[in-house]
């Protein structure tokens, strides 16, 4: 039932992805492609309910299981903002992340069950770390969309690339950025604060690649977090710093683990 | 009866020397006026917009009206800088289509415009005061407002339109996300300026702040637009907090150069700053696009927008263009048949008065008298002569369309034995 939930969360995410770029071409759809995004988080959650409901249970901390929780996040969280910042275009992206990402969420789990082991031995601290960096990650990658998506209007602004790119305004870009950073900065803060407590708790050394990357990443973040917040700055360096930080944080989650497997 | 048209407009000549040429509308009449008194001319009318100055012309003389026309439009109308490259002649046919192009918006420079209608309609209405149309004119504007009507009703044209106002609103779209209580800095007006601006209103920009090289003047403007005056010493200031920047004014050099916008930049703390230069010779220097957060778009920028949405809407362009040809066959069609007009009156004429004449003979005898009004009689012998006339004269109208008609004119009146007032038509 798990898998079959995420792959049919998987398949309507990709599916929003294909309807919002048929939207943005034919000017009608973005909502359709928004109830397949929302949709497709309903069932995602059926699949996380499904998956405490196993004997025994697959732990949350599992790398598949936490990517596959960071999917879904970014795109509830996507859903919330639309109420404060109606960005339709960047769910497009949203909708191409969450899938591909579900999607390989889904093959690994099938490829190898996690260890259960893992899951007693963290307690609150592993479920905090887990659940904070989690949300702290998913916004963060929306921010990075986001960021994205302004350098990439930016640019298209000032070569005059005509109008109706298909994104959403400079200033629509830079409100959602600002506010999936302001919210997924502490919220990644406090999963590293509670993922050290936790190795702590453990007796592991808190100074692993992981660890390194992660605070290299956390380091980047200062950047473009202290031009928004002390020099209220807005505009092309934040999102900039934004997107740079964002590479730094899933090389430290995903691109080190893809590389340990590697070697 | 010869059309022609003269004229210079925004693909034959810069706006540099089309500002000479410009006629304000309280002086269109005035001009068709002096125009239609001119020898060889015998209907005229004069159409002028911030983008084409043209006299329409009929006249029986058409080498005689051509020089004329000419003369009128470089040297009367403006001051004799545009050279031979920058004036179009165009003659009859390509005149008709021209003048229904330019009705539906066609030949503007922002495709689909609604403004130029009005602008020949009032060109329409500067030469009826004056008394300068005939039949010809009359018809041909009428035909045009009919073609610009059915391409606006039944093309996607109009309902898309990109004018300068519109184009203005959209980048301004594209920078921000709601267009209320942003600030729009004026520089200068113009016909152009004063559109977007008002585009940017219609969307919903309240604060707007006049400078000018003057407070006088920017007083004045502002009135116009319910803004605010500044002068151009205060201009760093106003910048700081701006949102667009509309700039319209004649100048030898830029106004506004990196130099200036460097500190107002800082200030701003990257918020995009929309600046639209519409001047020509430019107001702002193009090296300020470098700059962080601000986009400029000049008047190429903005003519490679319109020309991209003109490539985009090419079925609309093409269903647009079949509802002119068929305007303009139409039109032509009549034309043709204009010469016939009067040997057809005249025949009309001529046999109804023999009708009369026989009726009212008829009517004088004794077993008539008594039992038949005159009055019948000639309604009779009336009907008789429409009936016998309806045949000949549809299909002397239908040859009319193939260019046959003038050699039945000639046939009818050898054959009724009629007078023309004036054989050439």
């Amino acid at each position: 039932m798990t898998h079959l939930a995420y792959e049919v969360a998987a398949l309507l995410y990709l599916a929003a992805w294909g309807l919002g770029l048929l939207a943005r071409r034919r000017g009608r759809g973005a909502r359709a492609a928004l109830g397949l995004l929302a949709l497709g988080a309903g069932l995602h959650a059926l699949g996380f309910v499904d998956l405490h409901r196993q004997t025994p249970p697959i732990p949350l901390e599992s790398f598949p299981t936490a990517l596959s929780l960071i999917a879904w996040l970014m795109v509830a969280a996507y859903l919330l903002s639309l109420r404060i910042a109606p960005i339709r275009t960047v769910g497009v992206w949203v909708g191409a992340a969450a899938g591909l990402v579900t999607l390989g969420a889904d093959l690994a789990l099938r490829w190898r069950a996690p260890e259960v082991v893992e899951a007693t031995r963290g307690g609150a601290w592993s479920h905090a770390h887990v659940l904070l960096s989690a949300a702290g990650f998913s916004l963060l990658a929306l921010a990075s969309l986001a960021g994205l998506a302004y350098l990439a209007k930016e640019r298209q602004l000032k070569h005059k690339r005509g109008l109706r790119l298909g994104l959403p305004s400079l200033e629509g870009l830079d409100r959602f950025e600002h506010l999936a950073l302001s919210v997924g900065f502490p919220l990644l803060t406090l999963g590293m604060v509670t993922g050290f407590a936790w190795g702590a708790d453990r007796g592991l050394s808190p100074w692993t690649g992981h660890t390194l990357w992660l605070l290299a990443a956390w380091v980047v973040y200062l950047l473009p977090v202290g031009l928004r917040v002390v020099r209220q700055q807005h505009g092309h360096e934040p999102a900039q710093g934004v997107v740079l930080g964002f590479a730094l944080l899933a090389f430290s989650y995903v691109g080190i683990r893809l590389l340990a497997g590697a070697a | 009866m010869n059309l022609l048209l003269v004229g210079l407009n925004h693909r034959s000549a810069p706006v540099a020397v089309r500002e000479q040429y410009a006629v304000a509308p309280s002086e269109l009449s005035g001009l068709d006026e002096k125009l239609v008194r001119s020898s060889g001319i015998d209907e005229a009318a004069l159409l002028s917009t911030c983008n084409r100055t043209e006299v329409l012309a009929v006249s029986r003389s058409p080498e005689t009206a051509l020089e004329r026309l000419l003369v009128f439009l470089r040297h009367e109308l403006g001051d004799g800088s545009a050279g031979p490259s920058q004036v179009y002649e165009l003659h009859d046919t390509d005149a008709v289509g021209h003048l229904f192009r330019v009705a539906s918006s066609l030949d503007s420079m922002v495709l689909g415009e609604a403004q130029i209608l009005g602008q020949v309609k009032q060109a329409y209405r500067g030469a009826l005061e004056a008394g300068s149309l005939g039949p010809v004119l009359n018809r041909l504007f009428q035909s045009a407002f009919r073609a610009a009507k059915r391409v606006r009703s039944e093309t996607g044209l109009g309902a898309s339109s990109l004018s300068v106002g519109r184009i203005g609103v959209q980048l301004a779209c594209e920078l921000f996300e709601s267009l209320a209580g942003k600030k729009v800095l004026l520089l200068g007006a113009g016909v152009m300026a004063e559109s977007a601006l008002r585009g940017l209103q219609e969307a919903g920009v309240e604060r707007i702040v006049v400078v000018s090289r003057t407070l006088e003047s920017a007083e004045r403007l502002a009135g116009r637009f319910s803004g605010r005056p500044a002068s151009l010493d205060s201009l760093a200031d106003e910048l700081s907090d701006a949102s667009v920047v509309l700039s319209s004014v004649q100048v030898d050099r830029p106004l506004l150069g990196r130099a200036q916008l460097d500190v107002p930049m800082r200030a701003r703390q990257g918020r995009p700053l929309l600046i639209v230069d519409l001047g020509v010779p430019r107001n702002v220097d193009p090296r300020v696009n470098e700059l962080e957060n601000v986009y400029l778009y000049d008047m190429d920028d903005l003519e490679g927008i319109v020309a991209r949405g003109r490539a985009q809407r090419g079925a609309e362009l093409q269903a647009a263009l079949g509802i002119l040809t068929q305007e303009q066959d139409r039109f032509e069609a009549w034309r043709t048949r204009l010469p016939l007009v009067p040997t057809i009156r005249e025949l009309v004429r001529h046999a109804n008065e023999l009708a009369r004449v026989e009726a009212r003979r008829a009517s004088t005898r004794p077993e008539l008298a008594a039992t038949v009004s005159p009055e019948t009689l000639e309604r009779l012998a009336e009907g008789i002569v429409a009936k016998l006339l309806h045949r000949p004269l549809e299909q002397l109208r239908k040859e009319a369309e193939w260019q046959g008609g003038l050699y039945y004119a000639d046939a009818v009146r050898r054959l009724f034995g009629l007078e023309l007032e004036d054989d050439s038509e």
